[in-house]
């Protein structure tokens, strides 16, 4: 039985390859998607799942109740874990602090031989963080190795890139930034991509002598993260209870705060997914753009499943009398459809295996555009494959049951007859209801792509109220011989032709992790209720980055505070009338440690991307917090300027590894996710256009066999070949416009949402619709019109032969 | 073998309703061979339908093999109906994608016959319609008298009781549908029953008794034999 069903299938797929082509490619191209789609999911999802404790860890974070409302940090103060292991020996718990940019010099006989700079990966922390983080150690003992002050451990590839290979590691030496050399005691296993604890470096807390002296309860780094593991008796919402009392015991409120603090666990398995906080490798996936992701590979599939089902469907005719025949010899209609069946699951099975080809390909890319590698490695293959077999069953039903229904169903006496025509068989309102559904949800993608590109322009275009064009970014030691050599360095920049502008300061005008802190005002008792962003720099900034005053003047030079420049966003918030009015007044921070008259105010500029609000800014010269040399430089002669920079840097600063980045370079950077979201939707939006319309081809090729006749006769009439191609694209177009007003408002209500998270946002104007309207009416004119021309320009002769 | 009493059959589309069957009665015995005969439209395909089971009567008694089967359902009619009942049609009815020997196969698949068994009975009935050596040709690649020939040789194949056949020669040349008939006619001494729908009076003599219809009844009955 089973063999005579694949011989037919076979025979009936072999006979209609194009009704073969255009359903594997669909299917092919629906589940590749479906996959790739299921591969980043899957990798987001197992971010640090392969702890055996990992139920029980927590992270311990702060969150800051303003009058403004709730700030969130991933660390707390650095007292609060040894506090912890105090009042609760219950615990095990880990004080970590990572420093991103850190430069590592790598000793051999105690000289050093060779600098990196880690971007990543730096970590100062205590030895039962290998208690609560499963690492598999090559070398040394994870109980004991980084007890002792300047002691660290190492990842296998670092080991091997500082010391040729891991075995040779243990017993020698390294030295982070500046400090005494630390000595190699242990070798653990890299740690896989999908973690958020991404250890290369771990060094002793004890070889930290400002984490070992910090007494502050008040403030905060998100850098110092506290992890803890619960005993297993203990629920989360017990220990936030005690949180509670724990703060109040340590750090009690008086009366004037402004700012409550909080204590919070923060499960291990939502460190990953909570944009609040952050994470070690700055990327967080939200659970929400993992749903729109799963809701995109949906509806890929399904709309590759709706082809399956118009073209089946139409094709059902053909095939009525071979539904007849077996009907009248005894076959039930429980045989016909397990036979139906099994033909769409022999094309999803192609399909399938096609994909996994395709999905094999696309891999490199994808990785690419996340930014990680999601290649499975070979512990998920079954998993892998189990998925395949879902989607494989899932396709097979949805595709193949309501043809098979359809099929079966027939009367064998009208079948025989041929009395079936594609209209008395059913499935036509289904058929247009599925391309107005395929259409539809093109559409949907079609606008989400467009507001999503242009979001991105506006950030791309936008200024930020300062000129971003032309600025290096390159890094200023921070310890004071270096910046001794500032004048010198300046001055030998600002010899080479091309170099218009030098400046110091602490950040860039727009750059990630801010300084912020409130001030008294004007003598005034208690200080203000709100943070402006701390701008430390040289008088040189204002002109490098042509910022402009709407009143009063620049500060002077100096090396210390002696005057500040304040922005209209902080006048306002201060609730003064005019700018001028806040020329004259005194600033007061950190009770009277840098006070200061404000002597200008300047334009209003972006200090963070355009997705947050304009910040208050205070600026003023501070020379020892100065981190960056900003450089404006003539682009025509980039190359060997940056050359020439570099020389000079690397002269100055011997003992530090130079590198560089151009401010608008910086200011991408602040929109990568959603950069990745703009390709990501333009990539699936451009797939569910080209699956619909091989659908929609296969079903106007259908009808123009279908219709072969009555075009002849139309022709013969005298009908000419635009009559004939408008009597095709009629239907659909009526279609692809009742799908349009479906998408519409569905699509709008969307965006806006996705729109509303940014404060400097596009408006949605009509034009994203008009496009989306006329962009799939005209593919599918195209894709009609085609198809439709071939049968208006056939000779109607030999269509009216044919019969 | 077949006794209708007072069959009556409807068709309703639209507001039209045509009476295709008015109070029909016939008996059938074992070993028969009737020719049914009669105008366009009388109602004879209709009547074979029902009696092959493919179609349920509106009123009526149908005892088939001392059963009443009237009211029998689509599941009961398709089981009595692959173990009983063969069919010829006037266009053959093969399915295209099959050769000459799958399509004889076919009933036998649907009756769970062994893949052994069915190779041997299949070769055998395509031996006695000569058509063996065209075993793997498919219907296309026959002429129309082979292709009747094969849609015979599928009929037969499970040993049928009865056989129906409507207008089997009606898409044939003469020399074509006198073998047809010589075939029906072996088959009907080797003891299975035939009902045959015929426009042809030459065809109509091959059987034992014709049975001629108008609006939905019978009106006589001719006695060959
Ligand atoms: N499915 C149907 N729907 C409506 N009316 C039908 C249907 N099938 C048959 N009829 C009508 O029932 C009557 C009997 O039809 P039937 O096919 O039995 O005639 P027939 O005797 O076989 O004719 P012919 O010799 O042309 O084959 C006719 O009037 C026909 O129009
Ligand atoms: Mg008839």
């Amino acid at each position: 039985m089973l063999k005579n069903y694949f011989v037919t299938a076979f025979r009936n797929l072999a006979r209609n390859k194009s009704f073969l082509l255009i359903n594997v490619a669909g299917l092919t191209i629906g589940i590749a998607s479906c996959l790739l789609i299921f591969l980043v999911i899957r990798f987001e999802l197992s971010f640090d799942d392969y702890h055996a404790k990992k139920d029980r860890i927590y992270r311990v974070t702060t969150v800051f109740d303003r009058s403004g409302g709730l700030d969130y940090s991933s660390g707390v103060s650095v007292p609060v874990a040894q506090a912890l292991r105090v009042d609760y020996p219950q615990l095990e718990v880990a004080n970590m602090m990572s420093r991103g940019n850190d430069m590592i010099t790598v000793l051999e006989d105690g000289k050093p031989v060779k600098k990196f700079r880690e971007l990543k990966g730096v970590f100062f922390t205590e030895p039962q963080v290998f208690k609560i983080f499963d690492n598999k150690w090559l070398a040394g003992d994870p109980a004991t190795a980084i007890t002792d002050p300047f002691t660290a451990a190492l990842s296998r590839s670092l080991a091997v890139k500082y010391f040729g290979s891991w075995q040779q590691a243990v017993g020698k030496s390294i030295v982070y930034e500046k400090s005494q050399p630390i000595k190699i005691t242990g070798v653990f296993e890299d740690v896989p991509e999908n973690s958020d604890y991404p250890f290369g470096v771990v060094i002793s807390q004890s070889s930290n002598r400002s984490l070992m002296t910090n007494t502050d309860w008040q403030s905060t780094t998100s850098d110092q993260n506290c992890i803890i593991v619960l005993p297993e008796n203990m629920s989360a919402a017990q220990f936030n209870n005690m949180l509670i009392a724990f703060r109040k015991k340590h750090a009690p409120e008086s009366s004037t705060t402004l700012t409550k603090i909080s204590y919070h666990l923060q499960p291990l398995n939502e460190i990953h997914f909570d944009e609040r906080f952050g994470t070690y490798n700055e990327r967080t996936f939200s659970k929400e753009l993992i749903r729109g992701l799963a809701l995109i590979a949906a509806f890929l599939l399904i709309i590759a499943c709706v082809n399956f089902i118009n073209l089946s469907t139409a094709q059902a005719v053909n095939r009525s009398k071979e539904v007849g025949i077996r009907k009248v010899l005894g076959g039930t209609r429980r045989q016909l459809v397990f036979q139906f069946m099994g033909e769409t699951f022999i094309i999803t099975f192609i399909a399938a295996c096609l994909a996994t080809v395709v999905t094999w390909l696309m891999l490199p890319f994808l990785s690419d555009l996340m930014e990680v590698s999601i290649t499975p490695g070979a512990g998920q293959i079954p998993q892998l494959l189990l998925f395949l077999v879902a989607v494989i069953v899932c396709v097979t039903f949805l595709s193949g049951f309501y043809p098979a229904l359809i099929l079966s169903g027939f009367n064998p006496i009208s079948a025989l007859k041929s009395k079936l025509s594609a209209k008395s068989i059913g499935g036509l309102s289904l058929r247009r209801v599925l391309v107005v559904l395929q259409f539809g949800i093109a559409q949907v993608l079609i606008i989400a792509t467009l507001v999503v590109i242009s979001q991105m322009n506006f950030f791309r275009s936008t200024s930020l109220g300062f000129n971003q064009q032309a600025v290096l970014n390159i890094p200023l030691p921070a310890d004071s011989v270096s910046h001794s050599k500032r004048n010198i360095v300046r001055e030998r920049l600002m010899q080479q032709p091309g170099i218009s502008n030098v400046s110091y300061s602490f950040s860039a005008p727009a750059d990630f992790g801010a300084w912020s802190s409130d001030f008294n005002f004007d003598h005034s008792p208690v200080p203000i209720n709100f943070e402006p962003s701390l701008k430390w720099a040289d008088t040189g900034y204002f002109s490098t980055y042509g910022l402009q005053m709407v009143a009063g003047r620049p500060y002077i030079e100096s090396d210390t505070t002696r005057e500040f420049v304040v922005n209209e966003t902080l006048v306002r918030k201060l609730g003064l009338k005019s700018p001028e009015e806040a020329l004259g007044k005194e600033i007061n921070f950190w009770d009277g440690r840098i006070v200061a008259p404000i002597v200008g105010v300047v334009k209003d500029f972006h200090s963070n991307s355009l997705k947050d609000e304009m910040n208050p800014v205070v600026m003023g010269t501070r020379e020892r917090s100065y981190r960056m040399i900003s450089v404006r430089i003539d682009m025509s002669k980039s190359k060997e300027l940056l050359a020439k920079i570099e020389k000079i840097w690397n002269e100055s600063f011997p003992d530090y590894v130079y590198e560089y980045q151009f401010m608008d370079e910086k200011i991408r950077n602040f929109y990568r996710q959603e950069n990745q979201l703009s390709q990501l939707y333009k990539v699936f939006a451009g797939i569910a256009i080209f699956i619909s319309c091989l659908g929609l081809y296969g079903l106007v090729s259908f009808m123009a066999v279908q219709r072969t006749k009555e075009v002849g006769i139309r022709k013969v009439l005298g009908a000419s070949a635009a009559n004939i191609i408008y009597l095709f694209s009629k239907e659909f177009t009526l279609l692809i416009s009742i799908s349009f007003l479906i998408a519409a408002p569905l699509a709008y209500y969307f965006m806006r949402d996705w729109l509303n998270k940014f404060v400097f946002r596009i408006d949605m104007g009509i034009w994203f619709f008009v496009v989306s309207i006329a962009g799939s009416l005209c593919i599918a004119w195209i894709t009609v019109g085609y198809r439709a021309a071939k049968a208006a320009f056939a000779n109607p002769v030999n269509s009216l032969r044919n019969e | 073998m077949i006794n209708i009493t007072n069959l009556e059959k409807v068709y309703r589309t639209d507001e039209v309703e045509t009476i295709a069957l008015n109070k029909l009665s016939i008996e059938i015995k074992k070993g028969e061979f009737v020719a049914v005969m009669g105008p366009s439209g009388c109602g004879k395909s209709t009547l074979l339908n029902i009696l092959g089971l493919l179609d349920d009567p509106d009123a009526g008694s149908f005892v088939f093999n001392g059963t009443e089967i009237a009211k029998y359902n689509e599941r009961q009619r398709a089981e009595l109906r692959k173990h009983n009942i063969g069919f010829v049609f006037q266009s053959f009815n093969l399915i295209d994608e099959l050769t000459v020997f799958e399509n004889v196969e076919l009933p036998l698949i649907y009756t769970g016959v062994k893949a052994s068994e069915r190779k041997q009975k299949v070769d055998e009935v395509l031996e006695k319609v000569q058509i063996m050596h065209r075993r793997n040709h498919y219907p296309q690649q026959l002429s129309g008298g082979q292709q009747q020939r094969v849609a015979v040789a599928r009929a037969v194949v499970n040993n049928p009781k009865l056989i129906l056949a409507d207008e089997p020669t009606g898409n044939l040349d003469s020399s074509n549908g006198n073998e047809v008939m010589e075939l029906l006619t072996n088959l009907n001494e080797q003891g299975t029953t035939i009902i045959m729908v015929t426009h042809s009076e030459h065809d109509a003599r091959y059987s034992h008794r014709i049975i001629r219809m108008l609006d939905g009844q019978t009106v006589t009955e001719n006695i060959l034999i």
